[in-house]
């Protein structure tokens, strides 16, 4: 059924993320079936697919938003399947949105100060006495939270509402926000759709970079195979629903089955 | 102009998170905060009875339900009714012997407790259907305080309020009644302003921005939900008692009924949701501004010499009350608090706002 079934399943001992026969219905419509997938701890692993192909939906059956119907999942070694997503946060998952998720109305410095939510208190008691209370807290997270300002360069925006910033920076100040958090495992929904290809360069350097120095893993979901083949370790191919294609990039896109669910059939 | 931000530096985190970091604004509020102080000696009681110590709870009021709707962004049209709820718990503690001190927060946790059912709604229904779930309570609320004497105090559902005493002393006096009202107003003010730098308050905004964005960064909305609904209701509680301690002095169903509960909402929204100046404005358009007008025509027709039946001259008011709410939000949606914003901004950068547009 795969290039190189063997690698890609291998064992799940060590591994940060181990999903095993995923299967996810809307109503009649089998949007995941028989998916399984193993992250190593530092991997950055593509998946990809066409439209619909069911790429978010298990990225959803992951953190929790649609639990899977069948199969489980394994966050380093421990059942995750059906966990609530403020749980899974709380876990170590974080993960960026296709759509753009930021919170309009706030700056780009509070929205990425909430990605550190999951290592605070807050309280209505810790608020009314701000002075005694939260004030030690919110400047340790404020530290940590340039730091990760720094690393993507977003100094000179950090007041800014995040409102009518240009796409490229969004996803860049999402991509801050899920840093912050100190999640071990990253997934990242097309971080660069709709980015022009020096924008895609930095992006994908930023990427590198949280791997080398945070020693994050990452699912990164994209459509552009120039990115895939230039910085995952491995990947999956999904097709309806269901696994097409694993292994080693260079190889999994040369998969006869890839290039027709991408290109449409008689090409090969 | 008066707004300057050149030569302000910040050198640290703990000067950076200031809740005014614009020099102007930190004096124009200590300036604002004296008057509040001297009021009782630079006013006449009547002003300062029938004009400002109202005010002041109304906006305490105010922005607990700003709390809940231009925080968290649950619109809510109970809000009297949790009110009620605080008034009458506090009154019933006060006279049955508790001092003031703990009946107002008895007051407050029996608001909580009961606002939060309110919550326990919201956590089921959104927007349109949240609205009519909370009137719906409003109604149930009306309905026990008018049918149980137990409650409303006897055949005339009225109750009277004990005197006063916080801190040992019985307040009677007029200047004495505006300070508790003006402290409890500072008090709320504090904490609102305190909410907008710290976890909690991103995590509300969070929970009304994106709930599924907000989950997936470990903020649980149905906590942060009900726990806005409690905070809320808290002050709402406290607020609906010191109205009754100080400015009513007898309580009554019809003080806390279904339009008041609008009236509250009328006033966040004129004032901004979301905007702690625009509370103070917008309970001043909705409290004050009936009776200014008011004064102004019957005062502008015995001038003129102009006769006008009383029938018009209860009317008139109404009216230009009614259009002054429809010309503010026409001009700026988001309200006077945000009015306020624009002008600022714009004086920040004065006479260089080329240099923004």
């Amino acid at each position: 059924m795969t290039t190189n079934r063997k690698t890609e399943t291998g064992d799940g001992d060590g591994a940060i993320l181990e999903c095993r026969g995923i299967e996810r219905r809307f109503g009649g419509i089998v949007a995941v079936t028989g998916v399984d997938l193993v992250i190593q701890p530092q991997e950055i692993f593509g998946l990809v697919g066409p439209n619909g192909s069911g790429k978010t939906t298990l990225t959803n059956a992951i953190t929790g938003f649609y639990p899977p119907n069948e199969g489980t999942v394994r966050l380093a070694g421990r059942d995750i399947t059906g966990t609530a997503p403020h749980k899974v946060a709380k876990l170590g998952v974080a993960r960026t949105f296709q759509n753009l998720a930021l919170f309009n109305g706030m700056s780009v410095l509070d929205n990425i100060l909430l990605g550190r939510h999951i290592h605070m208190n807050p309280g209505v008691i810790r608020t009314a006495l701000y002075w005694w209370a939260a004030q030690r807290e919110e400047i340790e997270n404020r530290k940590i939270v340039e730091e990760v300002i720094e690393f993507l360069q977003l100094e000179s925006i950090r007041h800014e509402l995040v409102d009518g910033l240009p796409i490229g920076l969004k996803k860049r100040v999402e991509l801050a926000r899920a840093l912050v958090a100190e999640p071990e495992m990253l997934i990242l929904d097309e971080p660069m759709a709709g980015m022009n290809q020096e924008e895609k360069g930095y992006m994908s350097r930023f990427i590198l970079d949280a791997r080398a120095e945070r020693g994050v893993s990452v699912l990164l979901i994209e459509h552009h195979m120039d990115v895939i083949i230039g910085i995952c370790d491995r990947m999956l191919a999904l097709n309806y629903g269901e696994m097409i294609a694993s292994g080693i990039p260079r190889e999994v896109v040369k998969d006869p089955r890839v290039i027709e669910a991408y290109v449409g059939g008689s090409h090969g | 102009m008066f707004y300057r931000l050149s030569g302000v530096h910040h050198a640290n985190y703990v000067s950076d998170s200031r809740i005014f970091k614009v020099p102007a604004d930190r004096n124009l509020t200590a300036f604002i905060f004296l008057i509040g102080l001297a009021a009782p000696f630079i006013m006449p009681s009547l002003y300062l009875n029938s004009y400002m110590l109202p005010w002041l709870i109304w906006t305490a009021a105010a922005l607990g339900l700003n709390l809940v709707t231009g925080w968290a962004g649950q619109l809510h049209l109970g809000y009297a009714a949790v009110m009620a709820v605080g008034a009458y718990s506090a009154i019933h503690a006060a006279r049955f012997g508790v001092p003031w001190e703990f009946a107002l927060i008895i007051g407050g946790l029996a608001s909580s407790v009961i606002g939060s059912l309110f919550a326990f709604a919201a956590l089921r229904v959104k927007g349109l259907y949240l609205a009519l779930t909370t009137l719906a309570m409003q109604f149930v609320m009306d309905w026990v305080l008018t049918h149980s004497p137990a409650i409303s105090g006897g055949s005339h559902a009225s109750l009277q309020s004990p005197t006063l005493a916080l801190l040992g002393q019985d307040i009677t006096s007029d200047t004495g009644y505006y300070y508790v009202a003006f402290g409890w107003c500072v008090l709320v003010t504090i904490f609102m302003l305190n909410l907008k730098r710290t976890g909690l308050g991103r995590a509300l905004v969070a929970v009304r921005e994106k709930d599924f964005a907000a989950a997936i960064l470990g903020v649980n909305s149905f906590y942060y939900k009900i726990l806005a609904f409690a905070t809320s209701s808290f002050i709402a509680g406290v607020s609906g008692a010191l109205l009754v301690a100080t400015f009513f002095f007898l309580a009554a169903p019809e003080q806390f009924s279904v339009n008041v509960s609008i009236q509250v909402l009328a006033m966040v929204i004129v004032g901004g949701l979301g905007s702690i100046i625009g509370s103070y404005f917008g309970v001043a358009l909705i409290l004050l501004v009936p009776g200014l007008v008011n004064g102004i025509v019957a005062g502008g027709s015995e001038a003129l010499g102009m006769q006008i039946n009383v029938e018009t001259l209860a009317h008139i008011p109404n009216a230009v009350y009614g259009a002054l709410i429809v010309i503010v939000l026409l001009i700026e949606p988001l309200g006077l608090g945000k009015l306020y914003g624009n002008i600022r901004d714009y004086l920040m950068v004065w006479p260089f706002d080329q240099l923004r547009k």
